[in-house]
């Protein structure tokens, strides 16, 4: 109903393809395959993925570092290097590069002075917590610091889209913690923001949606309780009766919903996708008592979306 | 033009005492032993003395030795990612390299002032055009060898490549006929390298064409197409090889 008066998505990628001459020359690797994706104002998204999945590269097309092999990418209804121009869409970059020998607030100063309108310097030192820092060297800034005055640069524009690229990889956990937290502060004021993570708790307690990407490819797109759902693990564990082990696992194990069904002892573990069919048969039909219900890991659904995409991934490079 | 990160750019520059040594300092101590402390320095040669001709071509060393250096790290430092970083702003490359030209022009007017308001002050004698004109192409001439710095620093992508650069200026500047006259076969030879054309054009002012064999004092006369032909041949060579490497480092990307 809102479609025709909404405004642009945000990020609108329609079939992206990128692909990559090899060393070897002949076989082109197809880093991104077939993307299609819609990000709209104000959402939360994370990129979830083992690495060389595509992330960085798909990020790259959004931020028009890199241009499609095919297919479309636009940031705000634009090109993405309009949009990037206009300070609509800044970015964390992975590996983007800093100057060693000047300073923080240099830094800062440097990127400020290519765009037209920016955010105070002083400020947006200030809101990445590098005011007691400004005056060192990079070089001497650690890690952490680092990615702190990344995310300083980032803000100068004030983006509508920010873009995360593994925005904590090599931090320790107190400096992911500060950062998140930072980060919490600035979503909160309606910005949209996609980050590409490989840690799942990451993901799970910042984005409100996740997209799963393997082998360059999505393999899911949902909400984290979606994702959650999608690994075919709840474990449903109850306490048998002593008697008749054997049958009640062959019970269990010719039900369609059971994914994999085991006994410790007296107690028998159940993997399934539906854990309501398998509770009732176990509390109504074989006599389980003791009946425990716990929710599949984002970690167990991670390894359960993207395993068939990996094995895709190896498989085709084995035939080669 | 972008003021505020020109001028960021050239402080990053100047506080590099370590490259301000070998761009400024050490060509001014060259002059002084080489020129102005050595009593043939006062002889007569082209439309001025020998001093001057020594002091021109110090100051063609320490400009080459800026721009390469300055060349050389630009490469270097886009490639080490904050050419992603700056692709995350409106900045276009070509203000980019505009901003980069007007520091190299800038650092390399250091040498160029402070080794001729030396030899002013060490009996360093030309005419008024000699002076001009012999800056003036050191200056503008010295852009060439930023090419020879961005070569090195696309190729080998560090920054100790780009020091081994700006280093092996001195070597070519052997070869040139620069720190010291050449003459029969090496002077031959040196025609064919980078900084001879370079420095030949820069003195041209000063000798005319006109070079003196150290050895028995015979005159010989050099048309001006010889050292143009040099540094044109050079300069399609940097830049080819640099357009080259760019090409390269994108289809890898």
């Amino acid at each position: 109903m809102e479609a025709t008066t909404q405004a642009p998505a945000a990020v609108e990628l329609r079939n992206l393809v990128k692909t990559f001459k090899t060393a070897g020359g002949e076989h082109p690797v197809r880093a991104v395959d077939g993307v299609d994706l819609t990000i709209t104002p104000g959402e939360v998204v994370a990129f979830l993925g083992p690495n060389g999945a595509g992330k960085t590269t798909t990020l790259d097309m959004v931020l028009g570092l890199t241009t499609p092999s095919s297919g479309t990418v636009t940031a705000f209804g634009a090109d993405p290097r309009r949009a990037v121009a206009a300070g609509r869409v800044s970015a964390v970059l992975q590996t983007g590069g800093l100057l060693r020998d000047i300073t923080v607030r240099e830094t800062v100063q440097m990127i400020a002075s290519t765009f037209p309108q920016h955010s105070d310097v002083e400020q947006v030192i200030a809101r990445a917590g590098l005011t007691s820092l400004a005056g060192r060297r990079v070089s001497k800034c650690s890690g952490g610091e680092q990615q702190r005055l990344r995310f300083a640069l980032a803000l100068l524009p004030d983006p509508d889209l920010l873009v995360l690229d593994e925005p904590t990889a090599g931090m320790d956990v107190s400096a992911r913690r500060d950062f998140w937290d930072t980060m919490h502060a600035d979503a909160d004021a309606g910005r949209t923001v996609v980050f590409a993570t490989h840690y799942l708790e990451e993901a799970d307690s910042f984005a409100e949606r996740i997209v799963m990407i393997a082998g360059g490819r999505i393999v899911a797109d949902g909400s984290t309780a979606q994702i959650r759902s999608q690994a075919s693990g709840r474990a449903v564990s109850a306490d048998l009766p002593p008697h008749d082990a054997a049958s009640v696992l062959a019970t269990l194990r010719d039900m369609s919903q059971v994914v994999e069904a085991t006994t410790q002892g007296h107690r028998v573990t159940v993997i399934t996708s539906d854990s309501d069919a398998v509770a009732r048969t176990l509390l109504y039909q074989l006599g389980g008592s003791n009946l425990e219900i716990i929710s599949g890991s984002l970690e167990s659904a991670f390894m359960t979306i993207t395993a068939p995409a990996r094995g895709a991934g190896t498989e085709q490079e084995g035939s080669r | 033009m972008n003021a505020i990160y020109t001028g960021l750019e050239l402080r990053r520059v100047f506080r590099d005492y370590v490259s301000m040594f070998f761009i400024a300092v050490l060509p001014a101590f060259f002059y002084l032993i080489f020129g102005a402390a050595q009593e043939f320095s006062n002889e007569r040669a082209g439309n001025g003395n020998v001093g001057m001709y020594v002091m021109i071509s110090m100051a063609a060393y320490g400009a080459v030795t800026a721009t390469s250096g300055i060349g050389g790290m630009a490469a270097v430092e886009r490639m080490q990612g904050w050419g992603r970083q700056l692709g995350l702003t409106p900045l276009r490359d070509s203000s980019y390299v505009q901003m980069k030209a007007v520091v190299a022009v800038a650092v390399s007017a250091i040498p160029i002032v402070s080794i001729y308001l030396l030899g002013v002050l060490t009996d360093a004698e030309g005419s008024v055009t000699a002076w001009l004109l012999s800056a003036m192409i050191v200056l503008v001439g010295a852009v060439v060898f930023a090419l020879y710095g961005l070569v090195f620093g696309l190729a080998f992508r560090s920054e100790a490549a780009v020091g081994a650069a700006s280093g092996s200026l001195v070597v070519l500047g052997f070869m040139g006929n620069i720190f010291f006259p050449l003459s029969g076969t090496l002077l031959t030879l040196a025609k064919f390298t980078p900084l001879y054309g370079y420095v030949s054009l820069a003195r041209y002012p000063l000798t005319e064409g006109y070079i003196v064999n150290t050895n028995n004092g015979a005159v010989t006369h050099e048309e001006l197409w010889v050292p143009l032909l040099n540094v044109s041949v050079w300069a399609v060579i940097f830049a080819v090889l640099a357009v080259w490497l760019v090409r390269r480092g994108r289809a890898r990307q």
